[in-house]
């Protein structure tokens, strides 16, 4: 719609319940925000966010849904907690961002980092079949299903050289609790979606 | 007059020595009434004795708190009690038995008043609660009375010139996860002086300013303010820093510029902290002691009717009630000297 | 050194534990094994009695931040955890900050939602399980704190002035009302590090993240982690650092993996070795190097040992 490009955001016609969403759901007082901007003084990743904290929570107040489940900052964020620490308000943007991307996979947003979302079917599916996650196996196999095949490869020799690369991990032994646990969420989620 | 005062000599205690202690005191003395005025330190002048320099028109405190310590000397109907403290009160009739002890001889003598002015004055919050701006940790990082000091050093030669200066605003304040929620009122205009200080002495360092909103409420305040900025070329960023952090000897502070939304970072020689105004410790145990209410940070409360008496016969003006400037403390000095006089003129 | 702290350790922990529950780490027990041995060495050499349980899951802090459409799997998961403590009647001690935020977080919402408690037990109860509370959550360093008196008199491999960077790691430090120090500005490793004989070290940078966080090492490698990780690790070797310690399994792979491909991207051999703070005490308080797995390290620590006069 290229009329959009021009048209400034009209704050008259904002009615998205996001802000209520939000509040309510998280138990959050979005309103207690008075954009110091210490949050984002103290972000870890800001200098390559799209959107800063502060900002993050100012969007909530616009209403501006689209932009923040498409927003690139909710896949690169790493919820380091610095900004609740420091927020004045202790808003818990972390507890925001979590929402927040729950929210953009539920409503089928394609996230900016897909691969960010392939590590967590992968983790998932590590906790699944043997109740603990090994990183080393947890990485070959991200680097083969990302198409990075050689990545890590030399690290990986020399340590699987070295005996330092552990290939199984060590495995919970009633497995069949972790798994069942997996799978009535997964009958729970099904009867009530 | 009214009749239980007729024929007495009344006299009015005033607790704190500070401008709006000293102004109370005067302005009762040139009612007719005697007056004691209590304070802690060995000399009077409160607060305004510390600060180098004044807003909005750069005037020298020393010189305002000389000629009114002049004046108070020369009062012969004012008794100065210096290095003396309240032990205790004890209300009568017609108003208090109070024992004043003397923190450099231990005595105690108790004398008879029949009004009191509160005027224990303002300090700054305890900063250890912010480890991430480092006060205390890092020699650098000053808060903004200790910063007075160094601009006083800094006149006169002593010290090492600075390259770089950084200004925290609403160190505390607006800051209600440690507990201080309000605007500590002063701040914005006290560090605009600092600043503009800092540029006069040296005028190549770099002066930034990191602000929330800033607050020029006040006849000459937004002019003062902006002079500070446009002709004494101040830089001030929107964004409270997260963390300052020791770089080399110097210091880095961490912020955002949240207009533009963007990471910034400073290195400084010198961080001042604007740290929020709270009361002293003392002032509460001291209201209880005259029946006087307090808030809940610990400031003294005004009752309904009018807003310098707090209690039968107990007043109060300047910092115990909350932030002032000099002109605001004075004003309510004057004020509660007002209701002083008006009280033993047999009209209160 | 020492100041006066927001949580004092005594009131943390008042009275000292003779047996606590050991929460595994699956990075900690997995990647660096040193890093579990040498808590569970140190706790003995403490007089306190680690114990474990072969059943007990990852803390599932990963399943929160992975399966954001789904945090229930992770509650029960938590609660299975917890209960499986409570059958013990101990407290929980963890040694990954990440386990330490997660689980008092999960807890949090599972003993506050009521809703979430009772779908929680209703779904282990099949086990036998019942989550009720019960169970206090800690982070092993602030025992290794508690009884800094402790490991000062028994120190028998004094470190020498070995030169020590620390690094807290930000899933404890920014959970600022539950932590034994200041988030802002904390001190209670360095002076564990000083109890050792060690010089602890001040670098600028000591409380930047490792990047590392949720899944960033595999997902954001070279444009978060890397650098992160070669700013931090510039300002320590500059500051002169010959040692970081970590409290998290975590950091530790982000700190001591990375070093090589630092090296490739940057052309900077830092070469400075990263070990569990646990591993660091341990080694003081004359546990066998052998048993403190740093044959796991991807940085060695040949120059660190021979420092301390161990010879292997």
């Amino acid at each position: 719609m290229d009329t959009d490009f021009y048209t400034p955001m009209r704050l008259d016609e904002v009615e998205s319940p996001l802000q209520d969403e939000v509040e309510k759901a998280l138990g959050i007082d979005i309103e207690t925000c008075m954009e110091c901007g210490k949050c984002s003084g103290g972000c870890s990743n800001a200098h390559i966010f799209d959107f800063t904290p502060r900002k993050v929570v100012q969007l909530i107040r616009l209403g501006a849904e689209e932009t923040l489940l498409t927003m690139d900052a909710l896949w690169v964020c790493l919820s380091c907690q610095l900004c609740v620490d420091r927020c004045p308000s202790g808003i818990d943007i972390p507890r925001i961002m979590d929402y927040l991307r729950e929210k953009a996979l539920r409503e089928g947003y394609r996230p900016s980092r897909p691969a960010v979302v392939l590590f967590y079917e992968l983790m998932c599916s590590c906790v699944e079949r043997r109740g603990r996650v090994s990183e080393a196996p947890l990485m070959l196999r991200f680097n083969v299903l990302t198409g990075q095949y050689l990545k890590d490869l030399t690290l990986g020799i020399r340590m699987f050289l070295k005996g330092k690369l552990p290939l199984t991990a060590g495995k919970v032994k009633k497995m069949d609790e972790v798994r069942t646990l997996f799978v009535s969420w997964h009958r729970r989620s099904v009867k009530r979606g | 007059m009214n009749e239980s005062m007729m024929g007495k000599e009344l006299t009015a205690l005033v607790i704190g020595g500070g401008p709006a202690g000293i102004e109370a005191a005067l302005k009762i003395a040139c009612g007719g009434y005697r007056v004691v005025l209590v304070e802690k330190e060995s000399e009077p002048g409160g607060l305004l004795r510390k600060l180098y320099s004044s807003f909005p028109r750069w005037e020298n405190p020393s010189d305002r708190i000389g000629w009114m310590v002049d004046d108070l000397k020369r009062n012969k109907q004012i008794e100065i009690s210096l290095e003396s403290t309240v032990e205790s009160v004890a209300r009568t009739d017609n108003g208090f038995n109070v024992t004043l002890k003397n923190t450099a001889t231990g005595g105690a003598r108790t004398i008879d008043v029949q009004a009191v002015v509160l005027a224990t004055g303002f300090g700054l919050m305890d900063l250890s609660a912010y480890g991430e701006y480092g006060h205390g940790i890092y020699p650098g990082v000053l808060n903004s009375l200790e910063f007075e000091e160094r601009l006083r050093e800094w006149s006169r030669g002593l010290g090492k010139a600075p390259k770089a200066v950084a200004l925290i605003q609403c160190v505390g304040s607006r800051d209600r996860s440690k507990g201080y929620p309000y605007c500590s009122k002063v701040c914005c205009m006290y560090s605009a002086k600092q600043a503009g200080v800092v540029k006069d002495l040296f005028p190549e360092a770099k002066v930034y300013v990191f602000y929330i909103d800033c607050r020029a409420a006040g006849k000459g305040y937004e002019e003062f303010l902006r002079e500070v900025i446009e002709k004494k070329h101040v830089r001030y960023v929107r964004g409270r820093p997260a963390k300052v952090l020791p770089d080399g000897g110097r210091l880095l502070v961490r912020a955002e510029d949240t207009l533009i939304g963007i990471p910034v970072e400073f290195t400084a020689d010198v961080v001042v902290l604007a740290a929020a105004v709270v009361p002293h410790p003392e002032t509460a145990a001291l209201a209880k002691m005259f029946g006087a209410p307090v808030d809940e940070y610990g400031f003294i409360d005004h009752d309904l009717r009018s807003h310098a008496k707090c209690a039968d016969r107990v007043f109060f003006a300047g910092g115990c009630g909350f932030a002032v400037d000099t002109e605001s403390a004075l004003s309510q000095g004057a004020a509660a000297a007002a209701e002083v006089i008006a009280l033993f003129n047999g009209n209160g | 050194m020492q100041r006066k702290r927001v949580v004092e350790p005594e009131d943390k922990i008042r009275e000292i534990p003779a047996v606590v529950f050991l929460f595994r780490s699956c990075t900690g027990s997995l990647e660096y094994p040193g890093t579990e041995s040498a808590v569970t060495e140190t706790l003995r050499c403490l007089e306190v009695e680690p114990v474990t349980d072969p059943d007990q899951t990852c803390c599932s802090g990963y399943l929160l931040t992975c399966s954001a459409h789904t945090p229930e799997v992770s509650l029960a998961v938590t609660a299975r955890n917890l209960a499986l403590v409570e059958r013990k009647g101990l407290d929980t001690y963890v040694f990954c900050n990440g386990c330490y935020g997660y689980l008092k977080e999960l807890s949090h919402i599972l003993l506050h939602n009521q809703e979430y408690l009772e779908g929680a037990n209703e779904l282990i109860a099949r086990w036998g399980y019942h989550y009720a509370g019960k169970t206090r959550i800690f982070h092993v360093q602030e025992m290794w704190y508690r009884l800094r008196e402790r490991i000062a008199a028994k120190v028998v491999r004094p470190l020498n002035g070995l030169r020590v960077g620390v690094h807290y790691g930000c899933h404890y430090l920014a959970r600022k009302y539950d932590i034994l120090d200041d988030g802002g500005y904390p001190t209670f490793h360095e002076e564990i590090v000083e109890a050792l004989g060690g010089t602890p070290v001040f670098y600028k940078e000591r409380q930047l993240c490792c990047g590392y966080a949720v899944g960033r090492g595999f997902t954001h490698r070279e444009e978060i982690v890397q650098p992160h990780l070669f700013k931090k690790l510039k300002n320590a070797r500059d500051s002169g650092v010959e040692l970081i310690t970590t409290v998290c399994p975590g950091c530790n792979v982000a700190l001591d993996r990375e070093q090589p491909n630092l090296r490739e991207r940057y052309g900077e051999d830092f070469r400075i070795p990263v070990i569990d703070l646990a591993q660091l005490i341990a080694l003081a308080l004359g546990v066998p190097t052998a048993k403190l797995g740093f044959e796991a390290n991807t940085v060695p620590l040949d120059d660190v040992l021979a420092k301390v006069g161990v010879s292997e």
